[in-house]
């Protein structure tokens, strides 16, 4: 297992160097520069000829390329993202600090889908063409077809425009005392919409992994030997259900994270997704650069996850 | 249930086949045809055929309503602001008296354009690099799949931002394209499994033996055999590919106004939503609209594709 988890990591790096190679390509090839937003205006030839020495864009691009690889992995200093070229702080603690806020996006989002599509969904296997079933089957339908971003944009209106119940935008109120509590208030809405999405998509995931297991041979023999249904449900039945689900739910960080940074930029929830998405809007090359390679290690790490879930939950596979 | 009135045709002329079979002994001539399976498959899946006629409406209403009105999608006459819904504008005017429905068609327009053109890119890149990979295997194979692995590693929604950002906010094309180049790898996979499970296929390998070149056994041997995944996936990929071109355009890199798109309508209603909330519903509706309708669409065409399923006849 430990050379297994091993090999993995060791086959992630010549994947992570070919997405660092072309999120730079991408970056650097494209038109437009960082410095034209000074051009024209009452900026001096001089000054700006500084600033493209200062972040190093006039050395040749391969130069560039090398100069970031090799200084990207040495995250303990504090420069070797680089500096954000808008607000001029290290790239890898701008990073650092909006790890937890898109963390306790993604981790409420998490644990209320669990909480509730994993039940949604055995009841709609038990209970399979019933009424209580068909209506889940609607509902999640609709959820789950709805674009991510016009439901968060309607969550906002009614909720927060409309009727006023929960702030607009934002992690904490403008001016406030940054409390806790003042932080869960302004979550209520952002993590509501990530749950509605999720927990349409894993209650139908769910439903149909419980429905695979229940036609199987073995429960029809659990059943034949007249033990208690709660029994062959929540013990023969459920364990098998939950493989293909726990698989899923490593490889689907990518969409999760896709999920949260629409969300964030709906909410202007300073997490992750929201910086990348502003980092592109400023040409801001370190910090896209940085969250592309970040992304990718999450879905890499996502992967890895899943594989490891596998084995552990199922004892029939083994690395 | 008995289903053969439903095709009184075929039956008849498989009918009178029998007939002669009766005579010869021995008939070698399917009762029906692969497509013929796969229509009245597709047929009995009830949502299927729903979604299908949804989506005929929604392409009609798409291609003929912005024909028939040209440029009326982006006119405004300030002297019908916010008006209420007439005849030759069912759902009223809005705020800065453009005809709302003849608006939502040509973005209807836009999004579908946008979701067709990205998954033809899809499927085109997919099955090229699938095919050459499942055939040719190997070191090539190798090295698309690792490119696959690479281009999966980046979260594709955010390759799409960077490209539309980088490269040409406002242009329809580069949606397109960003679209297409990030999402072939499904497809890839999946002509991949089927080429490699095809190659060692007594079917291929008669065709080989027979002297039959590379291109026409990948062509016209292979490829019929391993698309019924890929029109599947394909289906599939216009509900994601509609999606994430309104996500650009409200996020304000996509479609640009003054030209439509149910996206950057949905911006504009944000900046109108106490005065006349209603447009913020219109474009989303639609949305789950064509979401539904091809995803409904995909489902049944799995079902009736999937020659494993086969009906009894």
């Amino acid at each position: 297992m430990a050379i297994y988890v091993l090999r993995r990591i060791l086959q992630a790096i010549p994947v992570l160097f070919l997405i660092a190679v072309g999120a730079f390509f991408i970056v650097r090839l494209a038109p437009g520069s960082p410095v034209d937003k000074f051009r024209g205006g009452r900026v001096s030839p001089e000054v700006i000829a500084n600033i493209i020495k200062l972040y190093q864009l006039d050395q040749p691009l391969p130069q560039q390329l090398w100069s970031w690889i090799t200084t990207f992995p040495q995250i303990w200093r504090i420069d070797a993202w680089g500096y954000s070229f808008t607000d001029g702080k290290p790239v890898l603690q701008t990073i650092a600090s909006r790890v937890p806020l898109t963390m306790l996006l993604m981790g409420t989002d998490l644990l209320v889908t669990a909480v509730v599509a994993i039940p949604l969904g055995i009841l709609g296997a038990v209970r399979q063409y019933s009424l209580a079933d068909k209506t889940i089957t609607v509902l999640a339908t609709i959820g789950y077809a709805m674009p991510t971003f016009w439901l968060g944009f309607i969550i906002r209106t009614v909720f927060g425009a409309q009727l006023r119940w929960f702030p607009l935008f934002g992690a904490y109120t403008l001016g406030g005392d940054q409390s806790p509590l003042d932080l869960l208030w302004h979550l209520v809405l952002p993590a509501s919409t990530l749950i509605v999405v999720s927990v349409a998509g894993w209650s139908r995931y769910m439903r149909s992994s419980m429905l695979e297991v229940l036609r199987q041979d073995y429960i029809r023999t659990a059943r034949a030997k007249g033990l208690a249904s709660s029994r062959v449900l929540y013990k023969h039945a459920l364990r098998n259900a939950l493989i293909p689900i726990v698989t899923l739910f490593g490889l689907s960080i990518p969409i999760l994270l896709a999920g949260a940074a629409v969300t964030e930029t709906v909410f202007s929830w300073p997490g992750l997704g929201y910086l990348g998405v502003q980092a592109v809007i400023t040409r801001d090359y370190p910090t896209v650069l940085a969250f592309v390679m970040v992304g990718g290690i999450m879905v890499i790490l996502g992967n890895l996850l899943a594989d490891i879930l596998y084995a552990a939950v199922d004892p029939r596979i083994k690395y | 249930m008995d289903h053969t009135e439903l095709l009184p045709l075929t039956t008849d002329a498989a009918g009178e086949r029998r007939a002669a079979a009766e005579i010869d002994e021995v008939d070698l001539t399917p009762v029906r045809t692969y497509w013929q399976l796969v229509r009245r498959r597709f047929l009995q899946h009830r949502l299927a055929t729903i979604a299908l006629f949804l989506m005929a409406i929604l392409v009609t209403a798409a291609v003929v309503i912005p024909l028939a009105t040209g440029d009326a999608f982006g006119r405004t006459d300030l002297t019908l602001i916010n008006h209420p819904p007439s005849l030759i504008a069912p759902l009223g005017y809005d705020n800065i008296g453009i005809n709302i429905f003849i608006r939502l068609m040509a973005a209807l327009q836009t999004s579908l354009m946008v979701g067709f053109m990205a998954v033809t890119i899809i499927v085109v890149v997919g099955v090229s690099v699938g095919a050459i990979a499942g055939y040719v295997g190997g070191v090539v194979d190798n090295l698309l799949m690792r490119l696959v692995d690479v281009v999966l590693s980046v979260p594709s929604f955010f390759l799409i931002v960077m490209l539309v950002a980088f490269f040409q906010t406002g242009n329809m094309w580069v949606v397109v394209i960003a679209i297409g180049v990030t999402g072939w790898t499904t497809a890839a996979r999946l002509v991949r499994g089927e080429f490699l499970a095809l190659r060692e296929a007594d079917f291929v390998q008669a065709a080989r033996a027979l002297g039959v070149g590379h291109r026409r056994i990948i062509l016209n041997h292979m490829l019929p055999a391993a698309l019924a995944p890929v029109i599947v996936a394909g289906t599939l990929g216009i509900a994601d590919s509609v999606v994430v071109e309104a996500t650009l355009s409200f996020l304000g890199f996509g479609i640009q106004p003054p030209n439509a798109s149910l996206g950057n309508m949905l911006t504009h209603a944000q900046d109108y939503v106490f005065r006349n909330p209603i447009l913020i519903y219109y474009p989303g509706v639609l949305l789950v609209l064509v979401v539904l309708a091809a995803s409904f669409l995909g489902d049944g065409l799995r079902d009736a594709l999937d020659p494993r399923q086969r009906l009894e006849a």
